[in-house]
């Protein structure tokens, strides 16, 4: 449960807006004036439709963008005083999907985790590559490290981009719809992954989705944002109730304890009037 | 630890290509180094026409009656030379593009560079001008400052209101400025006499017979400058080559990367074409054979890419020369029917 | 057979005459060309030396010589030849290049006779003396052109007689060069009219074995052959202030006899390199330089 004094990673009263082309309307802000305190260790996830700013929230946190209001701390710390290499010392992003451009190996892409960590032109040493082989290894996929990383299946390669940033060795993981471009088999796969990584690495999760059945069988806290506002912060049994739902997807649902999970889970009926 | 079920099985043998990266780079770059050396020490002594290296090397006969000595050192020496430094310009500077471009299949010629370096030369080899700058005689000069042109627009284009670069506008505007300037560079052989049309096409050939060691001083600066740069960019280019985003995230300025990708690649190439012309696929063909023996990181691609350009482009030129000697085949033809083929088995190999 | 039949022949008969006849007429060819249109800078010099000057109606975009064609219309030349340009001078006569042939093809539909100039690889000052009697005939100057044939043939032979029985030099004859470096050099081959004309003038071609008209040594090669002398041949003066003419760059090459013995020159001026009625005065201009004794 998050309390004042096991805050961690906190966002205060953040905005920002994309910038616009010229000749375009008025800037319309991405974020505004969200305040989001996250508990060392805990899972949150962050809920919304489509456009409602979880992403921008989760660059701001990543310190990819700056808010042009308020700030991102990290254990009182402002993200955006530290130099970016720094920052990506504590936090590591986990992006939807990865396509790159040349035919790197698992091995090379968890390897660059390790970039934050070394000085601009010092190369991996062993101990590096002993942490890489950690991260494969911590997410099953040390067998694929010689594979190229675009002849591996969706769920392994979203298990290697983890172990890619589990090198970083983050405090915090930020993960933008993790299992979202996945077949239901791979989503089920990356969410074990993800639960037992929170568990047993003590790495707090910030979990960008659009699942709700995901979000209520990860996290423990869920924010819902609605038109880069913030409608709503709290645990999970707590936040996620028809009423929420309805109030952040214009949808009648039913929210059950389903015992076979363990977890709510989200059973849209309607479109609300 | 492992518990979803995963086998924990015996880890494999960590491949060669699991050797940590210094190691590999070590082995890499002395690898393709002795290549290097040794075909550059090799080629002046190969040519149309036998020499006697002792003879060559004879101080006692005066230089300036010393025939064999002449060739080695004045027709032969410099010719290898130039060839080591446009093919090392030109291969690290494809790889640069492609790293920037996000597609191995760019070459240093996709962004308008070369045509803009045609375009220069053209004008000057027609209109007969004859200022020369410093050190580089009119042709090379006009050459320089036509792909400068050429840089300097594509770069306004695709600099929008966002900091970082799109890789499609960069594409399209390259590709763009290309075609315009080939256009005019089709226009003013037009307007050409028969004996500058003559001259205007064998340039458009490339031609490493610089006439010296002066044009290679000239150039050199520039293409030292372009890999100062090149040596700081790859750790960026591998992040950027997997994700621009989390690139970002992890600490690389992607934006003021993209930036100076872009400018050294093109001072290297502008450079290279000024000096000998616009020679084709050296850019596209040493960083995809490299790729294939070392693997794609670009630590360790881009020096072997421009030591193996070197060699490649010395080799090539000696086959030019000595192939269906006494009559040369401008070093261009050669890479052509060398880099020809193998592009066309790389892209049915990947389809 | 019937009457149909019989007219359907009839017909078809006079179909196959007629697109025969359209085919394979030749239009007339004039005795005398009247209006003359050429795009030869060569060809016109000669039809100016014959006497038929008042006959040209056009000339070509490179045309210089004599004076008197700065005044006529210029209709392009090898590459962009305007044949519009060329119909509305109601030309009786087109003088093309050999390889013209699709320009020759557009004259002959439009009923206009062409001279085809061919540039000899082989007995090439032979072939511009039958040039210039060629067209002395065609414009009724015959006369006249067996003069300048005459003129031509009597000047070249004083040449021959002047450097008889001298030393021959190797000659190496420069053609074309980038201008401020030693890149891109042109060298007349052994064949064709420089090389002919080099002969007559008391010169040995240094690339005498390589029968081609002009060839692109490599500084290698350059060093190789060695030559004696070296002639650099322009038609123009080269633009800018090179002083000395630019000659200089030959300094890096100082093993070549040429260069070592200082007889690298240049010669400047159309009779040098253009195969025309000033042939002769062309190749004693290179024999002052190859044999300077012989003509004091």
């Amino acid at each position: 449960m998050p309390t004042a004094s096991s805050t961690y990673l906190v966002a205060h009263e953040v905005s920002y807006a994309y910038p616009r082309r010229r000749g375009r309307d008025a800037v319309v802000p991405a974020v505004s004036g969200v305040s989001l305190a996250v508990a060392r260790g805990s899972f949150t996830g962050l809920l919304g439709p489509n456009g409602c700013g979880k992403t921008t929230l989760l660059k701001l946190m990543a310190g990819v963008l700056r808010p042009a209001a308020g700030a991102i701390t990290l254990e009182g710390r402002a993200l955006a005083d530290m130099p970016r290499r720094t920052a990506a010392r504590h936090v590591a992003v986990v992006p939807q999907d990865t396509h790159p451009a040349f035919d790197y190996t698992a091995l090379e892409i968890v390897l660059m985790g390790r970039h934050p960590h070394l000085r601009p032109t010092q190369l991996e040493g062993p101990a590096d590559l002993a942490i890489a082989h950690q991260s494969l290894e911590a997410t099953g996929t040390l067998q694929l490290a010689q594979r190229p990383f675009t002849s591996l299946s969706g769920g392994e390669r979203q298990r290697v981009v983890i172990a890619s940033a589990l090198a970083q060795q983050p405090d915090v993981l930020l993960l933008d719809e993790p299992t979202a471009s996945l077949d239901l088999g791979y989503q089920l796969e990356v969410a074990s992954l993800l639960r037992r990584l929170s568990r047993e690495h003590d790495v707090t999760m910030v979990m960008a989705t659009h699942d709700l059945n995901l979000a209520a069988s990860m996290c423990d806290a869920l924010a819902m944002l609605r038109d880069g506002r913030l409608l709503g912060y709290g645990p999970t049994e707590e936040a996620l109730t028809s009423a929420t739902v309805r109030q952040l997807y214009d949808v009648e649902a039913d929210v059950q304890f389903h015992q076979a999970s363990g977890h709510l889970t989200v059973t849209p009926v309607r479109r609300a009037g | 630890m492992i518990a979803d079920g995963t086998a924990h099985t015996a880890l494999r043998a960590p491949q060669a290509a699991a050797r940590p990266i210094r190691a590999r780079l070590a082995l890499t770059v002395a690898g393709f180094g002795v290549l290097t050396i040794a075909a550059c020490l090799l080629a002046p002594l190969v040519g149309s026409t036998p020499i006697s290296l002792r003879r060559a090397l004879d101080t006692a006969i005066p230089f300036a009656s010393n025939v064999d000595a002449q060739i080695l050192f004045i027709a032969r020496l410099p010719r290898v030379l130039a060839g080591a430094l446009v093919g090392a310009a030109l291969a690290s500077a494809g790889v640069v593009f492609q790293a920037l471009l996000r597609n191995p299949l760019a070459t240093p010629f996709t962004l308008g560079v070369s045509a803009g370096a045609s375009l220069g030369a053209m004008l000057v080899i027609i209109l007969g001008g004859t200022i020369a700058v410093g050190p580089w005689s009119p042709v090379p000069a006009a050459s320089l400052a036509g792909a400068g042109l050429a840089a300097a627009i594509v770069y306004a284009l695709a600099n929008g209101p966002r900091r970082v670069m799109s890789t499609t506008v960069l594409l399209l505007a390259g590709v763009t400025l290309n075609a315009f300037f080939s256009a005019l560079i089709v226009f003013v052989q037009y307007l050409a006499d028969f004996a500058e049309v003559a001259r205007a096409a064998r340039w458009l050939m490339g031609d490493l017979d610089v006439g010296g060691f002066d044009p290679i001083v000239a150039a050199l600066p520039l293409v030292v400058a372009a890999g100062l740069i090149f040596a700081r960019l790859p750790a960026a280019l591998n992040l950027m080559g997997v994700d621009p985003d989390s690139a970002s995230a992890r600490g690389v300025d992607v934006a003021s990367t993209q930036r100076w990708a872009f400018f050294s690649a093109s001072l290297a190439t502008s450079a290279a074409v000024a000096l000998a012309g616009p020679i084709g696929f050296i850019g596209i063909v040493v960083p995809h054979l490299v790729r294939l023996l070392v693997g794609v990181d670009h630590r360790i691609v881009l020096p072997a890419s421009a030591l193996f350009g070197a060699t490649f482009l010395v080799l090539c030129d000696l086959l030019a020369r000595t192939l269906m000697a006494p009559v040369e085949i401008p070093v261009g033809v050669v890479t052509a029917i060398i880099g020809g083929p193998f592009f066309l088995w790389l892209l049915v190999r990947e389809g | 057979m019937a009457a149909r039949t019989r007219r359907l022949i009839a017909v078809l008969l006079v179909a196959a005459l007629a697109a025969v006849a359209c085919r394979g007429a030749e239009p007339p060819g004039p005795a005398r060309a009247q209006r003359i249109v050429s795009l030869v800078p060569a060809v016109t010099e000669m039809l100016f030396a014959v006497g038929a000057g008042p006959q040209v109606v056009g000339v070509s975009s490179y045309d210089h010589f004599p004076p008197e064609v700065e005044s006529l219309p210029k209709v392009g030349a090898l590459i962009d030849p305007d044949t519009e340009r060329i119909l509305s001078l109601r030309p009786d006569l087109v003088v093309v290049y050999g390889s013209q042939s699709d320009v020759e093809v557009r004259f002959k539909k439009a009923g206009i006779p062409t001279f085809n100039y061919r540039h000899g690889a082989t007995d090439a000052i032979l072939g511009t003396l039958d040039t210039i009697t060629a067209l002395g005939a065609a414009t009724g100057h015959e006369a006249q052109a067996r003069e300048v044939v005459v003129r031509i043939t009597t000047g070249l032979d004083t040449v021959r007689q002047r450097v008889a029985g001298l030393d021959r030099p190797r000659t190496l004859l420069v053609i074309g060069r980038q201008p401020g470096t030693l890149q891109s050099v042109y060298a007349a081959g052994g064949s064709g009219f420089m090389n002919e004309v080099l002969e007559v003038a008391g010169g040995q071609n240094v690339f005498e074995d390589v029968k081609r008209e002009s060839i692109q040594p490599s500084s290698e090669t350059l060093l190789r052959r060695a030559p004696d002398v070296l002639l650099e041949l322009r038609a123009t003066e080269p633009a800018g202030n090179y002083p000395g003419g630019d000659l200089e760059v030959w300094n890096a090459l100082a093993s070549v006899p040429a260069v070592r013995d200082r007889k690298v020159h240049s010669i400047v001026g159309e009779h040098v390199v253009v195969a025309g009625p000033r042939l002769a005065q062309g190749a004693e201009a290179i024999a002052r330089v190859l044999h300077p004794a012989a003509f004091k």
